[in-house]
């Protein structure tokens, strides 16, 4: 402790020292945002967010550091500093998430009935539009078609890339004990992790063109169905998927394995009834946060589905709309241009509020399955 | 070891309600579920078509599609029509590598693709008819000025900043009884690529060459100036905002702006649908083409009275010929409705665009009853 020179304050620096009041921190925030909102008024003649945003920042550190300094001492100021940068980092990384978070729930709470979640995009034109903006009738259209598409086209790439999924990291942490084929497969699996999306879509639409070109030479545009658009999705959630049960199955302690291997308990055996139940619950919730991190894919899905208007329970044939095509659409492209446009933009507003929920149900359900699956310890 | 497996399956029990819950949920949203935009079971008509057909093209054409596939649907409920909006050239791309049954395009094909079509086609080749025909505004927010009269070189000077105030010479040379302000003017173009600029780029390059001395693309020549918008509703937004403003924007979009008149020959013209359809009329078709190939050397400089030559017209790219009787019905059942007074009608209530005139269309129309089976 004694570091100093100064003998006075010396005597000082004990846990008695002098200490700022807890609230001071928030005390001097608050004044800092106040002093950056009247010199955001005076330099730039109104109140201007990023400039308030980026004045009170710097002024808060320096302020802290000032008041703490002249009073605490320099080691107490430096740490007020590094507390203060650190919250503030992480407020700032708050501010997209809520902003987000905002703008959907006000814009599509706004928007959102239970007409538009039950009814499809069929015989949609833009009188209807026109006519719901002048007031004359209610807003037409739907994206139930979108929904089930959305739901369909998940539940298929689920099938195919969990099995999959999982028994590749078994084969990873089980089998492959730093084998050549294991190093290979544990490469490959970072490489498609990093594989962009439209990829993956282009991918599995020039496959199925290939194969369709060879069943069905004649038949144009067969190659887009919700199946491809399934296979697309599958690229990017095995490897997600592969990464997350081998992280889950490396942490069942090998004394479990070995007991078991002591008891006679063949080694297949081990894996279904003592390696996977114990990893059950971190299993699944990766799964679920692959799930949903898969659904808001918007670019795969424009290349291998389409952009159908009308409701499709059909994975193998036909077009099919999922949310975020849906929203993409509809903003980019409103059914009537002009001032009527607001209607489809209301449309996707829901469409996207329907997305946000679905991808935090999923995350909650991740949470409880952790919850309630994982294993007691001191069994 | 096993009771310890055992556990999981009772805590998978406590999921279950939940689960079913869900489901339940699922199921009930799903029963009431009517299929329709607007909710009532779509009639199926008396047409006996059943089955699918994919068009790729102009986003353009979009807002017109959509009013297509309704009403033809209504009639023809055993027929899906999809249009999936990727862009005109990727829709001529993948039309000619036979992965669409038509394609829609703002431009018409050029020679080499008209060459391929015949391979996509068979001898006849691909047939190709506008369908869509988008008049352009140039609008404008004067305070006290409801009417103004423009020639190309002046909308050429004003857009690339020559002419900066409203009551300069040359505007005041094209109308004047009108009282015009000393207002600066803010010229607001699209700050994204569009067909809209390129249109009006190569309206300007064919009437008043002299003056603009850019080259026609997609893209606003960046050393005009101005003020830039993103999207038709941003420019239609910017002009209405400010005042002395003057944009250029697909007529369906501004709404109760004022439109400038156009000098074409010696009068000065008024955008309508009827004017707009009329440039086509007036236009040569391209040379060296098939009977069925009705692309249109659109004429930008015509004096024909009457007509508006800033316009977008798109089109609809098919084979001559397909491989089965049902496809060919399926085409020209579906086309026939695009080109009638009822399809083109509807297009101009949802998407306001211009009809075509009936002289077209009975030219579209036997280009459309030529289509054939194979072989």
């Amino acid at each position: 402790m004694l570091t100093t020179t100064n003998n006075s304050t010396t005597t000082s620096r004990t846990l008695t020292s002098k200490q700022l009041p807890k609230a001071t921190p928030w005390v001097v925030a608050v004044a800092s945002i106040i002093v950056a909102i009247i010199i955001s008024f005076i330099a730039f003649g109104g109140f201007n967010i990023p400039v308030v945003a980026v004045l009170a920042g710097l002024i808060n550190v320096v302020a802290v550091f000032a008041i703490s300094a002249s009073y605490e001492g320099r080691r107490k100021a430096t740490d007020r500093v590094a507390t203060t940068v650190v919250t503030s980092s992480f407020i700032l990384a708050c501010v997209p998430l809520i902003s987000l978070l905002w703008m959907t729930i006000s814009k599509g709470g706004a928007a959102i009935s239970f007409d538009l979640l039950s009814r499809t995009m069929l015989g949609m034109k833009g009188v209807l539009d026109q006519q719901y903006v002048a007031g004359e009738a209610t807003i037409a259209g739907g994206f139930y078609h979108a929904i089930v598409g959305t739901v369909l086209i998940t539940a298929m790439a689920c099938i195919i890339s969990i099995p999959i999924g999982v028994l590749t990291a078994i084969y990873l942490v089980e089998y492959a004990e730093k084998n050549r084929l294991g190093k290979a497969i544990t490469f490959l699996v970072d490489v498609m992790t990093g594989i962009p999306s439209i990829v993956a879509g282009l991918f599995a639409f020039a496959l199925f063109s290939t194969i369709a070109g060879f069943i069905m030479p004649d038949a144009a545009g067969i190659a887009k169905t919700g199946f491809t658009a399934a296979v697309a999705l599958s690229v990017l959630m095995i490897p997600i998927v592969v990464r997350n049960t081998e992280e889950i199955l490396r942490l069942v302690p090998m004394d479990l394995r070995e007991a078991s291997y002591a008891l006679g308990v063949p080694k297949w055996k081990t894996i279904v009834k003592i390696v996977l139940p114990t990893s059950v619950s971190g299993i699944l919730s990766g799964i679920t946060i692959a799930i949903a991190r898969v659904i808001g894919e918007t670019a795969p899905i424009m290349v291998t589905a389409g952009f159908a208007k009308a409701l499709n329970w059909n994975l193998f044939s036909g077009w099919m709309s999922t949310l975020p095509t849906f929203i993409y659409d509809s903003q980019l492209r409103p059914v009537s241009p002009g001032d009527a446009a607001l209607a489809s933009s209301e449309r996707a507003w829901a469409a996207a509020l329907v997305l946000v929920a679905l991808v935090m149900l999923l995350n909650l359900l991740a949470r409880v399955i952790a919850k309630v699956l994982a294993p007691k310890a001191g069994r | 070891m096993f009771s310890y497996s055992k556990g999981i399956f009772v805590k998978l029990k406590h999921l279950a309600p939940s689960a079913a819950i869900l489901a339940a949920g699922a199921l009930t949203l799903s029963a009431c579920g009517g299929t329709s935009a607007t909710g009532e079971e779509a009639s199926g008509g008396d047409s006996d078509l059943q089955g699918t057909l994919t068009g790729i093209g102009a986003s353009s054409q979009k807002a017109a599609m959509d009013a297509w596939t309704a009403d033809f649907a209504s009639e023809n409920s055993g027929v899906t029509v999809n249009y999936s909006p990727d862009g005109s050239g990727a829709g001529r791309e993948q039309f000619l590598a036979g992965n669409a049954q038509f394609a829609g395009s703002d431009a018409h094909l050029d020679d080499d693709e008209a060459k391929q079509g015949k391979e996509a086609c068979g001898a006849d080749g691909a047939y190709e008819f506008p369908v869509y025909i988008s008049p352009i505004a140039v609008t404008f927010n004067v305070k006290g000025v409801d009417e103004l009269n423009l020639s190309p070189s002046t909308i050429a000077k004003i857009f690339k900043g020559e002419i900066s105030k409203w009551n300069d010479k040359a505007i005041k040379a094209d109308n004047p009884d009108a009282k015009l302000p000393d207002t600066k003017i803010t010229a607001v173009h699209r700050a994204d690529d569009s067909g809209t600029t390129e249109n009006f780029a190569e309206y300007l390059k064919a009437t008043a060459e002299k003056d603009w001395v850019a080259e026609v693309s997609g893209d606003f020549p960046k050393d005009f100036g101005g003020e830039a918008a993103q999207g038709t509703d941003g420019v239609v937004q910017t002009v209405s905002d400010t005042d002395g403003a003057i944009g250029y924007a697909d007529a369906s979009a501004v709404g109760s702006l004022s439109k400038a008149k156009v000098k074409v020959g010696d009068e000065y013209v008024e955008l309508s649908a009827d004017a707009a359809s009329k440039v086509v009329d007036a236009s040569e078709k391209v040379k060296g083409r098939g009977e069925g190939d009705l692309a249109f050397d659109l004429a930008r400089d015509t004096t024909e009275s009457g007509a508006y030559p800033i316009v977008l017209v798109s089109y609809h790219v098919v084979c001559s010929s397909y491989k089965d009787q049902e496809t060919v019905d399926m085409v020209k059942a579906w086309e026939k409705f695009v080109v009638s007074e009822e399809g083109q009608k509807s297009a101009a209530d949802s998407a306001g665009s211009a009809p075509l005139s009936d002289d077209l269309r009975s030219q579209i129309e036997t280009v459309i009853d030529s289509i054939k089976v194979e072989g």
